[in-house]
């Protein structure tokens, strides 16, 4: 019995020893400047953009460069997950990460600071989000930010009709206490938001061409935070002031209570507890919403008329209530434990050109520079909506090294509270406390 | 005068016969068994060594090396409404989808023990759900019942019944018809194929006793099939617990933490916090209160069943 018991714990200890020379690595390497570099990115437009992007390069520039660029695809709901356990075990698999501004502050202890990039062509809220103690950790690639979606040809009807006029005032002097004119999305506020959204609404309007007046986007998902915070700044809010968590304001509260009612009076599908960026298409698509705030990447496919039967032509754009558009930039970001650093330097400089930024736009991406965009307006016509709405109304959250979890936390903390579940002072609270535990 | 007839080895010789018999026996079995120890040490022990120690760190992405901390993650597990209220819902969630899909996969596999026409159709048809990835399920799910463009919606619309399935009142009874939809396959198998092998001339002889259909289901067959029953239970209970894909696809643990299942607050705690240390303790925790139940379970699959007929 003991023998075998020796034997067996021999057994494991050989094991052991094996899996300790299949240790991570401990650092990584510069290399001779040529190869392959292994790229991580997500599939969606942003990374088939980027897929034409690296062809090109593949068959051009890296045949002088000595250097071939593989793109790895991951999930695009779990590309962090995996690069997250890629960095906990120090892996040099990859040579360049995909990052985005909401996560390079956690993600820098595994990243080289990109030094020596001409930053000069990007809109500065992208680089500002992509800097983590005073040093750039990404290269911006593609900038995403919010508008509001919204129906042309139902606004139109609403604005031409005097008897529509009228009713729209008596729905918004119940809804907001005084009465109030339809206006030009171009110019609402977050009252004529609210208005409008009970105007479209079948409870509120049975005369109401659409079932729903928007689409919230409201499931416990951190990329829901990001359109909530728009709603928090567009009432003058802010997640932290001067260090110190702020979400005991009362703009906090007003943010959070327009959503519970226009969730509560069922101006918005009861679904939309769970939804996100495809369900918030989806209602538009099939139009059952006048009007949703909504992603950038998402204008091309509305007016798709193959993507979009029933609603194309008929969309149009403006900034989101309240003129304040969170913006983030998805990035790409070197791997601290890289063997091949140089190689992926190299990349990283040709990416950084506005000739790789316009084989990009012309793909189908929406890169982070405003020359690009301007130049590039013939491909896509909300171009230069993203450049004005950027430079205007961006803005990017406090950047520290907990910002992901912040996110994703207040998704969590707030999700109850968006659909009238928690009151709005009591989700607040915990989602104040928790936040400033992670501002530290 | 005495002549010995025994022609056998002297007592020593065939001591050491014996000995070199069983030491071979010793490798023999040794070097059989290596696989299976080398599996352990590289599945079971390495990721249960490290995992354990890692419960005791403060390893987070911002700290990778990892410093103990003693038991500061489990105080703040212990602490934080999170993991309670994760806790309860699994404990809830499980214990209704274990049991509905326990009785329902019994009565399933009774039916289809049965002839009947259509039988192998209708027996490749119950399998789907389970032939399908769990997390590909939910992607259909939350196409098929998405409210504007879902087949489900329609339908009932059709029928004149306008219901919001992911309305935070009807989401979670639509998780346990989900999970029931998809795993109550799993249990009709194992107990179908544990009466497949069921001896008849127990039922015969019940018959000749004058047992009715209920009485012998109560009486000779549940009881027969009892390690069978304890199987797919023990099974369907493990899985249960450790519930992700579909509810996180649909719900990502929300609104608020209402439907957070243990699995997805620690892939939340490793993956989207980067504190590895609260998740390895999350982890360490559940298996700790999993281990007692162990043998119990292992015990009653193990007895034949037969006994309890006698």
């Amino acid at each position: 019995m003991l023998k075998r018991q020796l034997m067996a714990g021999t057994a494991i200890l050989a094991t052991a020893v094996m899996l300790a020379g299949c240790a991570p690595a401990s650092g990584g390497t510069d290399g001779d400047g040529t190869g392959t570099v292994k790229m991580v990115s997500w599939p969606g437009p942003e990374g088939e953009a980027m897929a034409k992007v690296v062809e090109a390069y593949n068959d051009g520039q890296g045949q002088d460069d000595g250097i071939e660029v593989e793109m790895v695809l991951l999930s695009r709901q779990d590309t962090f997950s995996k690069e997250t356990a890629l960095m906990a075990s120090k892996s040099s698999d990859m040579d360049i990460y995909w990052t985005a501004s909401y996560n390079v502050g956690q993600f820098a202890a595994s990243l080289d600071p990109l030094d020596g990039i001409d930053t000069s062509s990007y809109f500065p809220v992208a680089v500002d989000g992509l800097t983590y103690k005073d040093e750039l950790f990404a290269l911006p690639l593609d900038v995403s930010n919010h508008f509001l979606l919204y129906r042309q040809d139902l606004i139109d009807a609403l604005l031409a009709d005097p008897a529509s006029v009228e009713k729209y005032r008596e729905i918004s002097a119940e809804v907001l206490g005084t009465a109030r004119d339809p206006k030009d999305p171009q110019t609402w506020d977050l009252d004529d938001y609210k208005a409008m959204a009970a105007y479209f609404s079948q409870s509120e309007n049975p005369e109401s061409p659409t079932e729903y007046g928007t689409i919230l986007q409201a499931k416990n998902l951190l990329y829901n935070t990001m359109v909530w915070n728009d709603v928090l700044w567009g009432y003058g809010g802010n997640w932290a002031e001067d260090g110190e968590a702020a979400l005991n304001s009362e703009a906090a509260e007003k943010a959070v209570q327009l959503y519970a009612d226009i969730y509560t009076n069922k101006w918005t599908s009861p679904d939309s507890s769970q939804a996100e960026f495809p369900e918030t298409q989806a209602a538009l698509q099939s139009g059952s919403a006048a009007f949703a705030i909504q992603w950038s990447a998402a204008f091309a496919a509305l007016n798709d008329p193959e993507q979009s039967p029933e609603i194309a032509g008929k969309m149009a754009i403006a900034p989101v209530p309240g003129g304040q558009t969170h913006v983030h930039a998805l990035s790409v970001s070197l791997n601290k434990y890289s063997k091949n650093k140089e190689a992926a330097k190299t990349w990283l400089s040709y990416l950084a050109t506005p000739d790789a930024m316009t084989q990009y736009a012309e793909a189908g991406g929406i890169p982070a520079m405003p020359d690009v965009l301007e130049a590039n307006k013939a491909i896509n016509p909300a171009f230069p909506q993203v450049s004005e709405s950027i430079a205007e109304y961006g803005y990017s959250e406090p950047v520290f090294p907990k910002t992901f979890q912040a996110y994703s936390k207040l998704a969590e903390d707030l999700s109850g509270a968006w659909v009238g579940q928690v009151p709005a002072k009591e989700a607040l609270e915990i989602a104040n406390n928790n936040l400033q535990d992670l501002l530290g | 005068m005495s002549t010995s007839l025994d022609t056998r080895p002297a007592l020593g010789t065939r001591k050491r016969a014996v000995a070199a018999r069983k030491r071979s026996r010793t490798i023999a079995a040794g070097v059989l068994s290596l696989p299976l120890i080398a599996f352990a040490a590289v599945f079971v022990v390495y990721p249960l060594i490290t995992g354990s120690m890692t419960a005791f760190q403060a390893s987070t992405l911002f700290d990778l090396a990892g410093t103990f901390n003693g038991i500061d993650n489990f105080t703040s597990l212990f602490t934080s409404d999170g993991f309670a209220k994760s806790a309860g819902f699994t404990v809830l969630f499980s214990a209704i989808v274990v049991t509905v899909e326990m009785v329902l996969g019994f009565g399933l596999a009774l039916l289809v023990n049965r002839r009947f026409p259509g039988k192998k159709v209708f027996f490749t048809m119950i399998l789907l759900p389970i032939m399908v990835a769990p997390a590909l399920l939910g992607i259909m799910f939350r196409l098929l019942l998405n409210g504007d463009i879902g087949a489900i919606p329609a339908l009932l619309q059709g029928l004149g019944m306008s219901v919001s399935l992911f309305s935070p009142d009807s989401v979670v009874p639509l998780l346990i018809v989900l999970d029931i939809l998809q795993w109550t396959p799993f249990t009709f198998l194992i107990i179908y194929a544990g009466l497949q092998s069921f001896p008849s001339e127990l039922l015969e002889a019940s018959a000749v006793d004058g047992a009715g259909y209920f009485r012998s289901l109560f009486s000779v067959i549940m009881p027969v099939l009892t390690p069978v029953l304890f199987a797919a239970f023990f099974l369907r209970a493990i899985d249960a617990l450790r519930t992700f894909d579909v509810i996180y696809v649909l719900t990502a643990g929300g609104p608020g933490t209402s439907t957070t299942t243990l699995s997805i607050y620690i892939y939340k705690a490793a993956f989207e916090s980067g504190d590895f240390g609260r998740a390895a303790a999350a982890a360490l925790i559940i298996l700790v209160c999993l281990i007692p139940f162990v043998p119990f379970i292992v015990k009653r699959i193990a007895s034949t069943g037969m006994e309890k007929t006698k």
